[in-house]
């Protein structure tokens, strides 16, 4: 009270008393992407401590995987994190085909390539989206839908749905693409360069946005690395680590395309990247149409019913959120004995309370959005 | 299914077998109702159709990598601590004593030659005679992967807290305790993280039944 130079008699200073304050945000709040709630203890605008209260969403899917044939989870798949299903489906494809020791035809490797890298665009669109309208700018939430729109609407073409594709198999994908699709996103391409261009423009260097995140929820490589982050969350504090890179995986060691990294590890950091990781995957869409094989079957030779051999199995993919993992555990039979899933945004969240600390409580929701969290995924 | 199945070798020793496996099983929620006319179970397959196939090089490099992390180990905290090497499919596997789990993470953590300092995956599995936990850690400076495993009894199932070593792993284990029962010693803030307090059971657990009989 001296600071502000207010003197107070003895008797109202026995009556002006400092108390933490307990906020609840969510589970029913726009801007927790889901139904996250936050326990956030405040002295008055500052965040003393954040308890994620997280589960509301969750479906037990390690646990119904146990009584799926491998198959029949493929779909389970595409609830997790929802705004990127085929990578989902892909993650898990990819573990039982390790296992397996299949070949996966040319065809079916280029158009998983392909829906993927879509996706992981479709995914950065929705993030930069909901993360501006988070920090108060309602338009660019309105246009990014019109890019998403149409790699929805491709793929609705391919495997006929907009959201949950359950496109891809154990060995393969189910539909080859339809006449004229593969042409169709080589428009595309050269279309959402200039959205990016656009966005760019108007995103980047605008003032009140800039004031919003840079600098807000810094943390270094160190301690990303200790707290398990992965994709953009552990690059933006300027570490080059991507699995398509480092572990390679499908027929990524074909394409030539940049990682980029951030510098300081900040909220702009992570806006910014998911920017430019949306120019280096157009980049693999554009080499992936010009090699893909004409013609060809689009599902390997599979058994009926698929039996993993005994053992345990991991293997992890660079999701559009990070490290998307499966661990399958196999007796030799046609369900698995134990699934676990990495889920890259469950880790991610763990930081979280970490960032909050010492916070005002206006920047809470700058830092939980570019978390870039989905629920579906958290929850599992 | 045999060509593709009998390409795969390196298939860790400590699958459970299908018997046992089934017996852990509620029988009403395994029907054998599903299996083709034509198809064999897998345990009555002729042993004269498997083709003597040479071993995979990348499981015998796994095999050999975890051999000599498990020398690192033995050397640092004793021989008893190093209860198995061997390989996870590919990657190599190295299962220590449950007294030893967090030292010999932190030890493999710090080791110039290993460094395994980056959690990719941290996973529980019920087994009928025990609780198996499987780490899966990297080495963003050597290029390692490695699974780290560590096994509890069923009853009482208690492992030491990583989270002193590898502040990620926190909520994994609350996963774990939560979906699978397992208490972690010198764990900040164990709680469960699904499922809410007061929860009966543990649901990843084989015995555990929704309608409270039989979980733990």
């Amino acid at each position: 009270m001296e600071q502000t130079g207010v003197r107070l008699t003895p008797a109202m200073e026995a009556t002006v008393r400092e108390e933490e304050m307990l906020l609840n945000v969510g589970p029913q709040h726009p801007s927790t992407h889901g139904v996250l709630r936050l326990l956030v203890k405040l002295s008055g605008e500052t965040i003393l401590d954040c308890d994620p209260v997280i589960g509301y969403l969750h479906r037990g899917t390690e646990k119904l995987a146990e009584d799926l044939q491998y198959t029949q989870i493929i779909p389970y798949t595409d609830r997790l994190d929802y705004l990127a299903a085929m990578l989902n489906n892909y993650a898990f494809c990819h573990t039982v085909e390790e296992a397996l020791g299949l070949e996966i035809p040319e065809r079916a490797e280029y158009l998983r390539v392909i829906v993927m890298e879509l996706n992981r665009i479709a995914s950065h669109l929705l993030f930069i989206g909901t993360y501006l309208l988070d920090l108060g700018a309602m338009s660019p939430f309105l246009y990014v839908f019109q890019e998403r729109e149409r790699i929805v609407q491709m793929f609705n073409k391919i495997c006929g749905a907009r959201l949950t594709y359950n496109y891809m198999r154990i060995g393969g994908v189910k539909w080859d693409a339809p006449p004229g699709w593969l042409e169709e996103v080589a428009a595309f391409v050269p279309f959402m360069r200039e959205r990016i261009k656009m966005y760019d423009e108007l995103i980047t260097n605008n003032e009140i946005f800039l004031h919003r995140v840079r600098g807000v929820g810094v943390y270094d490589t160190e301690t990303a690395l200790a707290y398990g982050l992965s994709g953009i969350n552990l690059r933006c504090t300027g570490y080059e680590w991507d699995l398509r890179r480092k572990k390679p995986y499908s027929i990524y060691d074909r394409f030539d395309f940049d990682i980029p990294v951030g510098k300081n590890g900040d909220c702009f950091d992570r806006y910014y990247l998911h920017l430019l990781e949306m120019e280096q995957s157009l980049r693999i869409v554009e080499q992936a149409l010009q090699q893909i094989p004409a013609s060809g079957p689009v599902l390997g030779k599979v058994p009926k019913v698929i039996r993993v051999p005994a053992g345990e199995y991991y293997s992890a993919i660079e999701g559009a959120r990070g490290e998307l993992g499966f661990y399958i555990v196999s007796d030799g039979k046609d369900k698995p004995y134990r699934m676990k899933i990495r889920k890259p945004s469950f880790v991610n969240l763990q930081i979280l309370p970490r960032l909050l600390k010492g916070q005002p409580i206006a920047n809470l929701i700058a830092i939980l959005g570019a978390v870039d969290i989905v629920l579906g995924e958290v929850d599992a | 299914m045999s060509e593709t199945n009998d390409q795969v070798q390196g298939q860790s020793a400590d699958a459970p077998s299908a018997r046992v496996a089934a017996e852990a099983r509620p029988a009403s929620v395994h029907p054998e109702g599903h299996r083709p006319a034509g198809e064999r179970p897998a345990g009555e397959r002729p042993a004269a159709r498997k083709p003597a196939a040479p071993p995979d090089p990348r499981v015998e490099a796994a095999k050999e990598t975890a051999a000599r992390i498990g020398a690192v180990i033995a050397q640092a905290l004793g021989e008893a601590a190093v209860e198995e090497t061997g390989a996870a499919h590919r990657t190599p596997m190295v299962r220590v004593r449950k007294q030893d789990w967090l030292a010999a993470v932190s030890l493999l953590k710090d080791h110039p030659d290993w460094r395994l300092n980056y959690v990719e995956c941290m996973a529980g599995t019920d087994y009928p005679e025990y609780i198996e936990i499987a780490l899966y850690v990297q080495s963003t400076s050597q290029g390692h992967f490695v699974c780290l495993k560590t096994r509890t009894d069923r009853q009482d199932a208690e492992v030491p807290s990583l989270v002193p070593c590898h502040p990620g792993v926190n909520w994994e284990e609350r996963e774990i305790y939560d979906l699978l029962g397992v208490r972690f010693t010198g764990h900040p803030d164990l709680r469960r993280i699904m499922l809410w307090e007061g929860f009966a059971g543990h649901p990843l657990r084989k015995d555990y039944s929704e309608w409270g009989e039989g979980s733990t």
